[in-house]
């Protein structure tokens, strides 16, 4: 149980409910978390700090073949694609933007998939494009668990909708729902609760 | 488009024995990524795609150079620019000239980022300016020094935050993209100036087979963003050849997320956003 591995995608109007979730998780939340959210590309640090004073874990943009660890929070730097390579480290790359995005969360999720298989959690939060759908498909078709954003809630309805067109994802929750759905996800993966 | 990893293998093992070629050293998600564009973008299956690289030259040329390209852009990273600018430049400015080595320069806006550093800083003159990749496509288009207008006028964001933030403009006053580039907005172009496009020599190297092809010395190397495409054990080999490459107490510069691990990580030594050489006796 303890290889699952968490995944949020999202753009224009995630970055508050990213906030949200990354504060309310618990001190105690081991499973690592990989968020790839597009953002401008010049606008380059600051992401990463401002949600680490929100988050009680750490959050990393990683390195070119980090591992990935349990308890970190990893973030895509902005202007590379993030993959996830086959031991369980990240891999980097400046191939030409995907979908109009560079982080794309198609690479992202789909390389995750791959290695992660049925312990990849997906999340597909609000978002302005339809990057991220094929890859939330792709964590379905290998048997991970799928959780889209309510987009009734989302300030910009068009990535949920967009995966909701391609595939059925095991849940759509509110942001307070998809919180307490990774606390006790967690938990049972880790204290046997 | 699904690859399996037996079909990864094949390829690379097909393009190795036909080819001069290596990838088996190149990180997988990415690799496969390109190989999966190539097949879409040639409608082609894979058993099509091996049989045609064993058999016709051209194409497997023409599918390395797609494999194998890679994106950049006038002064990325602005803060390298400005560490470059006011901590690398400085301590190499009174040397009688300056080799710098830009390795996978790709189509070329790094090494003319450079030059136009260099300019600036008086230090044109004495410097020999290198750049090299695999790819003679990049090579050739690194001559030609003509850019997209549409895909790179963002990029001279960058060029304000190094040469236009509000101290440098206070110093020298501001500094106008007219100098170094005609831009013709009507035909979507930048165009590098001539007297630039003098300056630098381009040619292609392959950082996994060829040694240092210059037989000289380098004050300065930099490397960004290629290393994330090789494994550990190339990365290595890339490292030794970097390190045997450089003069005593000179630099290497890689990419932001890139890092030195293994044993050229002591004789390589961090100091922020770039390498410095150690001296050994």
């Amino acid at each position: 149980m303890k290889n699952k591995i968490i995944l949020i995608g999202g753009s224009a109007g995630s970055f508050s409910v990213v906030t949200q979730i990354l504060t309310e998780l618990p001190k105690n939340f081991r499973i690592p978390i990989v968020l790839c959210l597009h953002r401008l590309k010049h606008v380059r640090s600051g992401f990463a700090e401002a949600l680490s004073l929100k988050s009680s874990n750490p959050v990393i943009e990683p390195y070119d073949k980090d591992r990935i660890e349990e308890g970190k929070i990893y973030i895509a730097p902005a202007n590379y694609h993030l993959y996830i390579e086959a031991h369980k480290h990240f891999a980097l790359s400046t191939e030409d933007s995907i979908n109009h995005s560079r982080p794309s969360i198609d690479v992202t999720f789909v390389s995750t998939a791959s290695v992660y298989k049925e312990n990849v959690i997906a999340i597909i939060l609000s978002g302005a494009n339809n990057d991220g759908a094929y890859g939330i498909k792709r964590v379905k078709d290998l048997g991970g668990i799928t959780i889209v954003q309510n987009p009734e809630e989302c300030q910009v309805s068009t990535m949920p909708v967009s995966s909701i067109r391609i595939m059925k994802p095991d849940f759509i929750l509110s942001s307070t729902e998809i919180i307490k759905y990774l606390i006790d996800i967690n938990n049972k993966a880790f204290f046997g609760k | 488009m699904d690859i399996t990893d037996d079909e990864i293998l094949k390829l690379v093992e097909t393009v190795k024995v036909t080819s001069k070629y290596d990838f088996s050293d190149y990180t997988e998600k990415s690799f496969r990524r390109r190989i999966e564009k190539v097949v879409t973008d040639n409608k082609l299956s894979v058993d099509d795609l091996l049989k045609r690289l064993k058999t016709d030259k051209t194409f497997l040329e023409k599918i390395v150079r797609d494999i194998t390209v890679n994106t950049t852009e006038l002064l990325r990273d602005p803060n390298v620019w400005i560490t470059l600018r006011d901590k690398i430049l400085p301590e190499l400015k009174n040397k009688e000239s300056i080799n710098i080595w830009h390795a996978g320069c790709s189509s070329g806006q790094e090494v003319y980022s450079m030059l136009i550093m260099l300019n600036e800083l008086g230090l044109y003159d004495k410097t020999n300016v290198f750049g090299t990749d695999l790819n003679t496509d990049m090579i050739e288009e690194s001559k030609r020094a003509i850019y997209k207008y549409q895909f790179n006028a963002i990029y001279f964001e960058n060029f304000d935050a190094v040469f236009n933030s509000t101290e440098e403009v206070a110093k020298r006053g501001k500094l106008s993209y007219d100098k170094y580039f005609t831009i013709d907005k009507n035909k979507d172009l930048i165009i590098v100036k001539d007297f630039l496009k003098k300056k630098p020599f381009f040619r292609t190297h392959d950082l996994v087979n060829d040694d240092n092809v210059f037989g000289i010395f380098f004050d300065l190397i930099i490397c960004r963003n290629v290393l994330i495409y090789f494994n550990n054990k190339l990365q290595n080999r890339v490292f030794d050849l970097f390190h045997r490459s450089l003069f005593p107490d000179s630099f290497l510069i890689i990419g932001m997320h890139e890092s030195i691990l293994g044993p050229f990580s002591t004789r390589l030594e961090k100091r922020g956003l770039y390498y410095k050489k150690r001296h050994e006796y």
